[in-house]
């Protein structure tokens, strides 16, 4: 054998494995998987809606009947003013966590993370508890001598608002709290050192600077919120309808087909037209709240946006220069102490707000009574009896745990690749790819069911094991790109680079230097996939059959049927689940933000 | 708050004095000391602390990290609570002026500017705080900016600059309103050498030129002796030694001071005779020498300075030159440093200029030293 017949063969072998090398592969699986089960059903939604004669018939019907333009115009009206009370009153929370040290900042941090990842089901059933009839809330008024008639404080606008507010306030006050905490802490001293107040630190330093946290927590405020479902069926009452709710009235009564489509479409193009203008206006980060990408066609946007936030920077100061100097001078007069006790004031509501409808559900669970009452007559475990001895119970809670634990398989299995291939690969288009992965975060859920419906119908996937599992691997895909990106992203590449430098193999470097450093957010991103599915209930609804009953669906059929402390148990059992999921993930949220 | 106003107004005054002024014009304030206390936990990071700085004096805290200079900052600036004794400006107690109120400048090591706002904005802040007036704040900022050579930046944002030039505009924020009193914690130490040593000379030339009392703090022991009125230097808390530059680097009054301050050859050695500072010794390895020196006991153990640059070197041995053998010779560019071990085991390091006449000595050539009697300085 001659060198040459030697060294060929190494050299096209080499060009071979260079191409199956390429990181940019590791996005393949999850692309593909989301090209099937999301973005088809959504294209086969929009061809649905237009089939009417002519094709537009449908949207005009959405446009000309009161009843559905009306709740378009409320439900836009409920989410925006949900997204002003979450900054208006997150703020000051997210200021608290910042402000405060050791370990209170712990405990206050946990009483707004804890509820983050408690099912929205849940939570909104905890409001309607304390609220209810015999609730704490209208004993504690009687007692205090407020009124003497227990209130009917349920099914109005109020607590949808509140229900809402208290939901989604976690969501805002992490945002906010991650931009803060991102600022140089000298930034705020040089302020005062300058002889600014606390009052004008806040105005000319501490606001304008977090100004891209508050918008982007609005943003996902108003968006989820626009997407709401499960909250105002429950809390609202019929003139709180929001338009999503239509869209489950309407599949539950069969009409025309296509009008239901519409009512979907409509609903999606406005969630995907405010994100596409905020994105437009601040970048698309703001949807997994993450660092720039490195990419190379995102250069030309950064410096347009730059230039742009200059000309805001510019008129913002001159409106601050014209109204704000005077009333900063003014209020300045007052004690330093008033805005200190302000910030307090407001993030103890907050945290007691959050927290209290949990506590009540978990002491309710051990109540004696057989219907809601607080505080319970007496205390019997006879509750958590009936829910381990009821088999109704049981298989639904197996049925989850099942399908939870397969969808988190997929989830992480595609997402952790396709992060690898994210962070890694150095292909084009790396945002328009992330965006895609991250994009079923903002897509409502009732959206997503009923165009999942459709095509599960086809392939005979409606009730089954594996249908449910891939289509809650939908929403657990994006929340296991975003936490194992950013713990990618953290793995300084300098180590990787030293252990290849010194003789390993790109897969003995992964095994030996990033395996270990992306652990704990591997081991964070399935508790989080399995916990999405687990607590799944909009895309459930659609999807499952009646013999396929889930945890949520029977919390679900049970809330809407009769309120019984059975359901304070499943909660219950649902926070120990999410405090043991902290407790192993806190290494990881104290980095990232986490998924949601 | 009417009271601040006034105060305020007043010092304006004296800023405009000063500018005027060709000569210079100290607006700034004395600061005392008195047993300052600062824990963190069980761990003290400032204990008993007494000193008293001149109004107008540039006074440099110098230290290894963790010995308390930054604690003492930002007890001064507000930033931290006082666990006991008390800290004076001009006679009177601050401690209960939060720090707007304080009406000092700062300048930090990130720089710390406003991004959202322009070079020229960051630098009004200040102007802005106190209320002055559009024209007067516009006219002083543009003062400081042609001080600083800053005045063509004056609309970038500060992401747009070098650090440098970001420091000079930070410099520029503290200085405008001609305060009384300047903080600077480490402000140089992000910088690359050559820009550190040009910044080090214009900010002594501002120190001169607005006349408030600076108060700069540094861990690096050549930016202490250039630009201080006086150091002092800090270890675990405590202030070990307060003086002139020139005295800190010459008579150190401890083996901590001689060694964190320039390079040192600190030989142990026994007094035999001490006549009203003319002294006798012999270092432990037996060589017997001369000292002159007014710190020092009769007699008993004693520790001997003797800095690298006042060794000589000589081919050939005479009367008062000890032998040494050559262990290590680095070429330093102005300076060549040598290392050498003295019969009888000590190490010496000698720092000689670089001259046409002298090369390198290899390793293990054999070398003669000597050093005069004034150049040793007895440890007490």
């Amino acid at each position: 054998m001659s060198d040459t017949s030697i060294s060929a063969p190494p050299a096209t072998a080499k060009g071979g494995r260079g191409f199956w090398r390429n990181p940019a592969l590791l996005l393949l699986p999850a692309t593909l998987f989301l090209a099937v089960i999301y973005v088809l059903p959504l294209i086969d939604l929009g061809r649905v809606s237009m089939t009417g004669e002519p094709w537009w018939a449908h949207f005009a019907r959405v446009f000309s009947v009161p009843l559905y333009w009306e709740s378009l115009i409320r439900t836009m009206k409920i989410a925006l003013t949900v997204a002003c009370l979450c900054a208006v009153f997150g703020y000051p929370t997210a200021l608290l966590i910042q402000r405060s040290r050791g370990i209170m900042q712990v405990l206050i941090a946990t009483t707004v993370i804890l509820p983050y990842f408690i099912a929205i089901l849940i939570r909104t059933y905890a409001w309607m508890v304390l609220l209810g009839r015999n609730g704490p809330i209208n004993k504690f008024a009687i007692w205090l001598g407020i009124y003497d008639q227990p209130l009917a404080l349920l099914f109005n606008r109020g607590t949808v608002l509140l229900g809402m507010t208290a939901v989604l306030m976690p969501l805002m006050v992490l945002t906010i709290y991650s931009s803060l905490s991102r600022l140089d802490p000298s930034l705020t001293r040089a302020a005062l050192a300058s002889g600014a107040g606390p009052l004008a630190v806040f105005w000319r330093v501490l606001l304008p600077l977090t100004l891209p946290g508050i918008g982007a927590g609005f943003l996902l405020v108003f968006v989820s919120a626009l997407g709401f479902f499960i909250t105002p069926t429950l809390l609202g009452g019929p003139a709180d309808q929001m338009f999503a709710m239509h869209i489950t009235q309407q599949a539950d009564s069969i009409t025309g087909e296509g009008f239901l489509q519409a009512l979907a479409v409509v609903l999606l193009l406005i969630t995907l037209g405010v994100v596409a203008v905020a994105g437009r206006m601040m970048g698309f980060e703001f949807i997994w709240g993450g660092g720039k990408l490195s990419d190379t066609t995102e250069a030309p946007t950064k410096t347009r946006n730059r230039a742009a936030g200059q000309g805001r920077r510019s008129l913002g100061m001159m409106v601050a220069d014209l109204i704000g100097w005077p009333l900063l001078r003014l209020l300045g007069r007052m004690p330093a102490a008033v805005g200190a006790w302000t910030v307090r004031g407001i993030g103890v509501l907050i945290i007691c707000t959050l927290i209290l409808p949990i506590l009540v559900v978990i002491v309710i669970s051990f109540s004696e009574a057989s219907y809601l009452t607080f505080p319970p007559p007496g205390w019997s475990l006879k509750w958590y009896e009936k829910f381990f001895s009821d088999s109704n119970w049981m298989t639904a809670f197996w049925n989850s745990l099942g399908i939870a634990a397969l969808s988190a398989t997929i989830a992480v299995t595609l997402g952790a690749s396709a992060a690898m291939g994210i962070v890694r690969s150095e292909i084009r288009y790396k945002s328009a790819l992330m965006l895609l992965l991250v994009s079923p975060m903002i897509v409502p859920p009732v959206v997503l069911g009923l165009s999942l419906y459709s095509l599960f119908l086809q392939m005979g996937l409606v009730g089954t094991y594996f249908g449910l599992a891939a289509a809650h691997a939908i929403g657990g895909i994006p929340i296991v790109v975003v936490i194992v990106a950013a713990s990618l992203q953290a793995v300084d590449r300098k180590l990787e680079q030293g252990a290849a430098v010194h003789g390993a193999s790109p897969l003995t470097v992964f095994r030996t230097v990033t395996l270990p450093a992306i652990a704990p957010g591997l081991a964070a991103a399935v508790f989080f996939a399995f916990l999405h599915s687990f607590d799944e209930l909009v895309l459930s609804l659609f999807l499952s059959s009646p013999r396929m009953k889930t945890l949520p669906l029977m919390l679900w059929a049970d809330i809407n049927y009769q309120l019984n402390p059975v359901l304070a148990v499943v909660s219950t059992l649902e926070v120990l689940l999410v405090v043991g999921g902290i407790i192993l993930a806190r290494p990881v949220l104290s980095r990232s933000r986490g998924g949601h | 708050m009417a009271e601040t106003l006034d105060w305020r107004g007043s010092r304006q005054d004296a800023a405009s004095r000063a500018s005027a002024a060709t000569g210079r014009d100290v607006i700034g304030s004395g600061i005392s000391m008195r047993n300052v206390v600062k824990k963190y936990g069980a761990f003290v990071a400032a204990d008993r602390i007494n000193l008293d700085i001149e109004p107008g004096e540039f006074i440099t805290l110098l230290g290894p990290s963790g010995s308390g200079k930054t604690t003492l900052l930002n007890l001064l600036a507000g930033f931290q609570t006082i666990d006991g004794g008390e800290i004076l400006i001009d006679g009177k107690s601050i401690a209960h002026v939060p720090t707007h109120r304080r009406g000092f400048g700062m300048v930090f090591q990130s720089y710390a500017l406003f991004p959202n706002m322009t070079v020229a904005q960051n630098v009004a802040f200040p102007l802005r705080m106190a209320g002055v007036d559009r024209a007067t704040s516009d006219r002083r900022v543009a003062e400081t900016l042609e001080m600083m050579r800053l005045s063509e930046h004056a609309r970038k944002t500060p992401s747009e600059m070098s650090g440098g030039q970001q420091q000079r505009v930070a410099i520029a924020r503290a200085i405008v309103m001609r305060p009384k009193v300047v903080l600077m914690d480490e402000p140089l130490s992000a910088l690359d050498r050559r820009l550190r040593e040009s910044i080090q000379i214009e900010i002594r030339e501002l120190h001169q030129t607005i006349g408030s009392t600076i108060l700069f703090v540094t861990h690096d022991q050549s930016e202490a002796l250039t630009m201080s009125d006086r150091i002092a230097v800090m270890d675990k808390g405590h202030i070990i030694q307060m003086a002139r530059p020139v005295e800190i680097y010459r008579h150190p009054q401890s083996r901590f001071v001689a060694s964190f301050v320039g390079e040192s050859n600190l030989i142990e050695a026994e007094i035999l005779e001490n006549r009203g500072g003319k002294m006798r010794l012999r270092s432990r390895a037996g060589y017997v020498f001369e000292a002159e020196s007014r710190n020092g006991a009769a007699s008993g153990a004693a520790t001997v300075l003797v800095r690298p640059e006042r060794i000589a070197l000589h081919d050939q041995p005479s009367a008062n030159t000890v032998a040494a053998t050559v262990t290590s010779a680095l070429f330093m560019g102005e300076t060549l440093r040598i290392e050498a071990v003295m019969e009888g085991g000590e190490t010496l390091l000698i720092r000689c200029p670089d001259t046409a006449a002298r090369n390198l000595p290899e390793i293990g050539t054999r070398i003669h030293v000597s050093w005069n009697a004034q150049d040793c300085w007895v440890l007490a």
